[in-house]
């Protein structure tokens, strides 16, 4: 099936609520409207509205009553109409959800699901990407998808697994990215990267929209030699810290790229994985590229300036290259 | 501090009055919880006035007004202290006779909350000890909301109890020991050591949800609960506790809006006590009583004595019926008075003495016992002897096991972060959702918000 990145996620949550009787969706507007997204479209017509809940605006509300759910053995899927609101609910994940199975040892079940990400002019409080807020807590799964086939078997591994995970779907990518997903049931793991491209010359380890920026660079700098091998993280927690170890020795320089600002961010993180693991393998220095250490800015110029770019790669590249 | 009227200059919450005893004719009873919160309009000479009718089951309706007032020291320095004024020599109202607790199932009461009461005496003792690890929170005063509220769950319902409601714990199947050791942080605790006090749940036997100590955030999470059960076939009631403090968060609003718009069963205590750490009630909120609150959810709240376990009992009995019922949440509003500081170290200074006075004279468990012993008959005074020997005998077992118990090794901090390698077998614990069968999927190609 040639499916978009939306449709990818759409199908992978219909097939797990037909699968098992205990998943169900939560969530404003998911129910007839189906969605800001149309992600859950259809859903409350085959599943009733009884496993496809339309709430209050009450993100804190939401996320408590997945838990509260979760607790019972039920397999909740709570939509963020925009994952930037995800911050109203941040003690409720932070503080419960989070901590539950590592202090009283109950099993935590639920899916916390909704687009992010810039690139669609969406301003400062429907363009961010919040997952270190999350990568930062330990006791969550953290994954950001960067294709539809990816999108549909994570999307299933997260509703399957018994830890809360949370999933960044990118909204950039949401009908912009295609691609030929298996007719059959899958599962992608979670907590496994993938090498997007294969190459010699120097490593991009990125996720979600960013891989398809970084594989465009590719492109451009192999006609001038350059040849980019790129790791799609898939999962930023837990990381995987053996594929960034593997593709650092491989090709001994490193460029970290990320769409979330840069202090604090994913890139510093991997840095000191880079350097744990694999410190004598380098042959240069860690390059980021990350978006600016502000909000997000609303006017198309100003967030263009804000976000990575292909050129931003090839300049990096270009120069890490000649190091 | 005193309780007169002073001239002192008052602060702009302070001068408003709360529960005036003449203001309240409301009904009281069962028939009144059918619809609590029926508006009126009919039969009103203005057709455009909706009433709307708390039932209240006390026996009085103390009526006392914190403020904070500031006056001079001897060097013209300005101090900022609370007064109390109302009415303190008021005669101690009896118990209420229950409608439906028997000799055998008051007698159980009154046991559960006399080993509250002698279990925290033990946790002071051994905090004085230097056994406990920091601090040591208590439910004197509040042993009658806690133990006559579990008692009225069935085995099968759901209850997360705040840092004072350790009598709900003990109703509900846990040892004295579980709480000891968690204050001692011993290895063999509910969460072996990783968390302190009240911090512990179960959701196998005994169907406890874990406090954490942000407030507000177990109404959402039980109303979760009953909804998780709710989708397995089964109505049952969620109970859970907030204070006239914990009220004020924005979660409380949010998870009692969303059980009420769900109809979820949810029976929510709210533990009046007048104080939050040092902030009285009336710096929290200006509506009169909070079981008005309920007015606001669409849902029935009622007030009641939570000195007077009938009383209590009465309320959690008749909303765990409505939850079973499925006719949605309850708001139970506690009247009473947090007899000790906000934990061991705080000796509670500013609350005025006349409050602690007034209200010591409302033991629920003197009260109580006084009520099963003498007034009802149910213990012969041996009997009764009998009884507290045995509680002090239970504690003293439990306090030996706790306190001669391990501490956990270092790296027993590590692990346990995941749900991984099989460790716990999910499945739904009511039984298989029924499903719907319906249509194949279909692609979508609805128009969407950002492109």
């Amino acid at each position: 099936m040639f499916l978009t990145y939306l449709e990818a996620i759409r199908q992978g949550i219909w097939e797990e609520m037909e699968r098992d009787p205990t998943v169900f969706c939560l969530g404003e507007d998911i129910g007839v409207y189906g969605g800001a997204f149309k992600v859950t479209d259809g859903f409350i017509d085959r599943f009733g509205p009884e496993r496809v809940i339309d709430t209050p605006i009450a993100e804190s509300a939401i996320v408590g009553a997945a838990f509260g759910a979760s607790l019972t053995g039920m397999r909740p899927v709570a939509e963020f109409q925009f994952m930037d609101f995800i911050g109203c609910a941040f003690n409720q994940i932070s503080n419960m959800v989070a901590k539950t199975h590592y202090l009283w040892g109950a099993p935590v079940p639920l899916v916390l699901r909704g687009p992010s990400g810039g690139y669609v002019h969406g301003g400062p409080f429907h363009s961010q990407n919040p997952e270190m807020w999350f990568v930062h807590n330990p006791g969550l799964k953290v994954i950001c998808p960067a294709t539809p086939y990816d999108a549909k078997g994570l999307i299933k591994a997260a509703i399957r697994d018994n830890n809360p995970c949370v999933f960044f779907e990118h909204k950039y990518l949401y009908r912009r990215i295609k691609e030929e997903v298996p007719a059959e049931d899958y599962v992608v793991p979670i907590g496994k990267a993938r090498v997007a491209r294969e190459g010699r010359h120097l490593s991009i380890i990125t996720y979600a929209a960013m891989v398809h920026t970084a594989l465009e660079a590719a492109e451009t700098l192999s006609q001038e030699g350059i040849d980019l091998e790129i790791v799609d993280l898939r999962t930023v927690a837990p990381l995987d810290r053996e594929a960034i170890a593997e593709t650092v020795k491989k090709t001994n320089k490193v460029i970290i790229l990320h769409e979330h600002s840069r202090t604090g961010g994913l890139a510093g993180e991997i840095a000191a994985v880079v350097n744990e693991e694999v410190f004598d393998s380098l042959d240069g220095p860690i390059v980021r590229i990350a978006g600016l250490d502000s909000a997000i800015p609303f006017s198309p110029p100003q967030e263009q300036y804000y976000l990575p770019k292909v050129e931003d790669v090839v300049r990096e590249a270009r120069r890490l290259k000649a190091y | 501090m005193g309780n007169k009227k002073t001239k002192s200059r008052q602060s702009s919450n302070g001068s408003r009055p709360r529960s005036g005893a003449g203001a309240r004719k409301n009904h009281v009873g069962a028939d009144a919880f059918v619809r609590p919160v029926a508006r009126s309009a009919t039969g009103s000479p203005n057709q455009h006035l909706r009433t709307y009718s708390i039932p209240d089951y006390r026996l009085e309706h103390p009526d006392f007004t914190v403020r904070q007032v500031t006056k001079k020291d001897k060097y013209g320095h300005d101090h900022v202290r609370f007064e109390v004024e109302g009415e303190f020599d008021a005669p101690v109202p009896p118990i209420r006779d229950s409608k439906y607790l028997d000799k055998r199932q008051a007698i159980e009461i009154y046991r559960w909350m006399l080993l509250n009461r002698k279990m925290e005496t033990a946790l002071e003792n051994l905090y004085k000890q230097g056994k406990v690890v920091g601090g040591v929170y208590f439910g004197l005063g509040q042993e009658a909301c806690s133990c006559a509220s579990a008692y009225a769950l069935d085995r099968d319902d759901w209850f997360a109890p705040m840092i004072r409601n350790q009598g709900s714990m003990l109703v509900r199947g846990f040892g004295a020991r579980d709480i000891m050791m968690q204050y001692m942080a011993k290895a063999g605790s509910p969460t072996r050591g990783r968390n302190a006090t009240a911090h512990f749940g179960d959701i196998e036997k005994r169907n406890m949800v874990s406090p954490i100590s942000m407030l507000g955030d177990l109404i959402p999470v039980m109303a979760g609960v009953a909804l998780g059960a709710r989708l397995q076939g089964r109505n049952l009631a969620v109970m859970t506790y907030i204070g006239d403090g914990g009220q004020s968060t924005g979660v409380t609003y949010e998870g009692i809006n969303f059980a009420s718009v769900q109809n979820l069963g949810l029976v929510l205590i709210v533990e009046s006590n007048h104080w939050a750490y040092s902030t009285p009630s009336q710096m929290q909120y200006r509506c009169q009583d909070l079981a008005e609150r309920a007015i606001g959810y669409g849902i029935p709240g009622v007030i009641v004595d939570g000195t007077d376990a009938c009383q209590v009992y009465d309320a959690a009995h008749e909303a765990v019926e409505r939850a079973h019922r499925s006719e949605g949440p309850t708001l139970i509003e506690a009247k009473m008075m947090r007899m000790k500081g906000h934990a061991i170290h705080d000796a509670a200074g500013y609350v005025p003495k006349a409050m602690f006075e007034f209200w010591r004279k409302r033991d629920p468990i003197a009260r109580f016992e006084n009520y099963v012993v003498r007034e009802k008959k149910w213990l012969t005074p041996k009997e009764n002897q009998d009884l507290i020997a045995g509680v002090e005998a239970e504690i003293e077992a439990e306090r030996e096991i706790a306190v001669n118990s391990p501490m956990p090794t270092p790296e027993s901090a590590e692990g346990g972060v995941f749900c991984e390698n099989g460790c716990h077998k999910i499945k739904p614990k009511y039984g298989m959702p029924k499903v719907k069968k319906g249509t194949a999927y279909k692609a979508t190609e609805a128009a969407v918000h950002l492109k």
